[in-house]
């Protein structure tokens, strides 16, 4: 409606103005067009191409290739194997289990070659699904679940924080200012000492206490062992950014006024009531600007992922680095570059949607 | 007035000179590493150099510790084609790469010095008869070995990986009755890293399992031998090596057997000045010798060790050349060996008496030196990473025990020949 007066009954003083605020733009315009427009244009152009990092090596268009190489997948089932003298499926004589074809001689190796990316069975046949690039499906896998196990802890103890440090009590500011500890150390710092807490000896904090419990024989590799890193991962993170989730909760607790409750008192609502019918709904965009904030972050994260685990796991980011320095092969860098940027501007897109973020 | 002109006059003059005397020294930058006491013996020896060249400068850059880190570094100079350092410290596995961005050494006088040097080293400088790098200081794998506890069980050194086992096992038994509990038999380097592709290459090789990719392009990597001795290793984790085993690197290893943890430790040579030192619980407790050998008979190391290269695009390729072979020249060479234990590429300089007297095990242990076994990264260059990652990501998955060997190296065969494009072969 305001929009439409400004148009309709534009004074000349009101058009000069405009010409005025289109000048004044133009230079955040410019900025923005220079470092944020032209370099994703010239990531996406690159990821068309197979151009090697740092090398005279002639480069050439190879249209969607290397899409094709990071996200091709396919399912095979995989045909049991029978016994010839009695035509029945051979079972494993050690296990007692159903032998399958082995997923290696299924999976198709022309023209490119898929990996198996692990098996399932269903209807009592058994599928493969393979990928082309597995490392980069394992990323993305990870990652995503990453994102969705620390955003989700870091949430609901950052809430916890805030509610304690929102109350009255002696020594609140202390206890802010201590509660942001975490949050003010460098991530890669970070990342080192919880490596060496992490230490798959009983040289490493972990290991010395989980023993002390009973539990493990203080050999534990927690960042090597499968089962083990990805929580050991998340536990990092969330002790890295918990302070910073309850500071945005905070400054949102801060913002409901007091005489609410103080009616809500008077009405003789109980506090778990009040929680959930004055604190919650009113936390509300202060929360939906929160979890943006930290599922886009951490659908990028990279630091941990990179001290902690190297080489053998990757998020998508610490992949992407990998792909560009250590195997030099910049288009495809690029192409993960812009699988990251679709997946992070569709998570935006799905927030916005889902918890009806204001856009005006 | 006339007071003044004289001032501009002698301005004038002193910038023309000053600018002249600039001009006349040329700025050669010299990128090396910096872990330890290297920087420290880098700036010496170039201000030995400028002693003797008095209109060159050289400066020394200080690169990242982690070489993958300092890969990435030097990636980004190549991608500006850069000036600014005109001379690279770059790792044994990084000629075939990198050869492109560097010039042959040939062309700057590199033929009177570079028959001194070792030749396997030289040969895996050699991109296309270019001579890309000149060999700097070298480095093999080695069995360290804690002597007085083989006295106290009457045990012989072990020369070869059952004798290892055995031995590791036994010395574990009796230390851990004796009551340390901490106490294991062997370490190594088996996290999912460069050094695991080295520590896997020894064991494959000395089990005549070849070299991964032969020289002749072909990859041999699936075959009985090399299933065979990765099986093995596989069973030590969590027997006579630790279950952490699975991510340690050289400094893990290097601390567990230095706290006197572990009677044997695979690891370079750097770790024997160390082992040595002050805060060692087993200084003068321990020895090297060779790596143990498997079917082949013999025992092997993985070839290591660092070069310097010039740049392509520097502005003073014959200066810059001048100062790298000046680096690596003898008497250089000599003064690494003596301060920094470095291991010298110059053979002479391993029967020179005050090298000997510094690091005893440069003699005993010669032929590890020259025999060394390198990494097929010549040969699959520019693609080695790619490979070296395949390999330890594929050894590590049996460590880990996600894969029985057969299948990993079976996979790997088949990525590997996906990846260079090679044929299968025997090693």
């Amino acid at each position: 409606m305001f929009k439409k007066r400004k148009t309709v009954g534009m004074t000349e003083l009101g058009k000069r103005e405009q010409r005025l605020a289109y000048w004044l733009l133009l230079p955040t315009f410019l900025i923005l067009f220079t470092i944020a427009f032209y370099p994703l244009v010239q990531v996406f152009y690159t990821s068309l191409t197979d151009k090697t990092f740092a090398s005279n090596q002639e480069t050439n268009f190879v249209g969607l290739q290397n899409y094709h190489h990071l996200l091709g997948m396919t399912i095979k089932e995989l045909p049991p194997v029978i016994d010839e003298d009695t035509g029945e499926q051979l079972l494993n004589p050690d296990t007692q289990k159903k032998v399958y074809e082995r997923a290696i001689r299924i999976l198709p190796r022309e023209p490119v070659r898929f990996r198996e990316l692990f098996q399932f069975g269903f209807l009592g046949r058994r599928y493969v699904v393979g990928a082309v690039d597995r490392e980069f499906i394992r990323a993305m896998g990870d990652t995503i679940s990453f994102t969705i196990f620390s955003v989700l802890l870091e949430t609901l103890l950052g809430l916890g924080i805030a509610l304690v440090v929102n109350s009255h009590f002696k020594g609140r500011g202390v206890m802010r200012a201590t509660m942001l500890v975490p949050w003010a150390v460098i991530t890669v710092v970070s990342a080192r000492i919880w490596e060496f807490m992490l230490s798959p000896t009983r040289v490493g904090f972990f290991n010395v206490v989980l023993q002390k419990l009973g539990l493990g024989d203080g050999q534990i590799a927690f960042l090597r062992l499968p089962e083990w890193s990805m929580p050991s991962l998340v536990a990092v993170d969330v002790w890295k950014t918990t302070p910073f989730m309850a500071l945005l909760i905070l400054a949102g607790l801060q913002l409901i006024p007091k005489s609410l409750y103080e009616a809500a008192e008077v009405d003789g609502a109980s506090s778990i009531r009040q929680f959930f019918t004055i604190t919650l709904p009113l936390l509300r965009p202060s929360l939906a600007v929160a979890l943006v904030f930290r599922t886009l972050d951490a659908l990028r994260v990279f630091d941990v992922f990179q001290v902690l685990l190297a080489q053998s796991r990757y998020s998508l980011a610490s992949y992407n680095y990998y792909q560009l320095i250590g195997n030099r092969a910049m288009g495809l860098a690029s192409a993960i570059g812009v699988v990251i940027f679709v997946l992070i501007f569709a998570f935006a897109m799905l927030y916005m949607k889902l918890l009806g973020v204001d856009t005006e | 007035m006339k007071k003044s002109v004289v001032l501009i006059l002698a301005l004038a003059m002193i910038l023309v000179v000053s600018g002249m005397v600039l001009a006349e020294k040329v700025e050669i930058t010299v990128a090396t590493g910096a872990v330890g006491i290297e920087y420290d013996l880098s700036v010496e020896a170039a201000q030995r150099y400028m002693e003797l060249h008095p209109d060159v400068v050289v400066n020394v850059l200080d690169t990242p510790d982690l070489a993958q880190d300092r890969l990435g570094l030097y990636l980004q100079f190549f991608e500006a084609k850069s000036s600014e350092v005109d001379v690279y410290q770059i790792d044994v596995i990084w000629p075939g790469d990198l050869a492109e961005h560097f010039v042959d050494l040939y062309e700057y006088g590199a033929e009177r010095v570079i028959s001194q040097h070792f030749p396997a080293i030289v040969e895996n400088n050699t991109v296309d008869g270019r001579l890309v790098a000149i060999p700097w200081f070298t480095d093999a794998g080695l069995l360290y070995y804690r002597s007085d506890l083989l006295d106290k069980y009457g045990l012989e050194v072990p020369q070869t990986w059952d004798d290892l086992t055995r031995t590791a096992k036994m010395i574990q038994a009796g230390e851990r009755a004796a009551g340390n509990p901490d106490f294991w038999g062997y370490v190594w380097q088996g996290n999912s890293y460069e050094g695991l592709t080295c520590n896997a290459l020894e064991w494959v090789v000395s089990n005549g399992g070849g070299t991964i990719i032969s020289p002749d392009k072909k990859v041999t990597i699936n075959n009985s031998n090399a299933v065979e001795i990765i099986e093995m290793t596989a069973n030590w984790v969590g027997s006579i090596s630790p279950d952490g085993v699975i991510g340690f690197g050289e400094e893990d290893a290097r601390g567990m057997w230095e706290a006197g943890n572990s009677a044997f430790m695979r690891n370079w040579p750097y770790a024997y000045s160390l082992g040595n030192s002050e805060d060692s619980a087993i200084a003068g407790k321990f020895d090297v010798a060779p790596l143990p050998a498997g079917n082949s008979g013999r025992g092997a190391a993985t070839l290591g060790g660092w070069q310097l290269a010039v740049s392509k695009y520097s502005e003073h390729p014959e200066v810059a050349a001048d100062v790298a072979l000046y680096l690596a020249s003898y008497e250089e060479q000599k003064i690494r060996a003596i301060k920094g234990s470095m291991n010298p590429t110059i053979q002479a300089l391993y029967s020179d008496a005050e090298v000997l007297q510094a690091s005893p095990f440069f003699g005993s242990l010669y032929d590890v030196f020259i025999n060394a076994a390198a990494r097929p990264s010549t040969v699959t260059s520019p693609r080695y990473n790619e490979v070296s990652t395949k390999f330890f990501t594929a050894v590590h998955s049996v460590l880990t025990g996600q894969n029985d060997a057969q299948t990993a190296l079976e996979e790997l065969e088949l990525d590997l020949e996906d990846l260079t494009g090679f044929e299968i072969g025997r090693p």
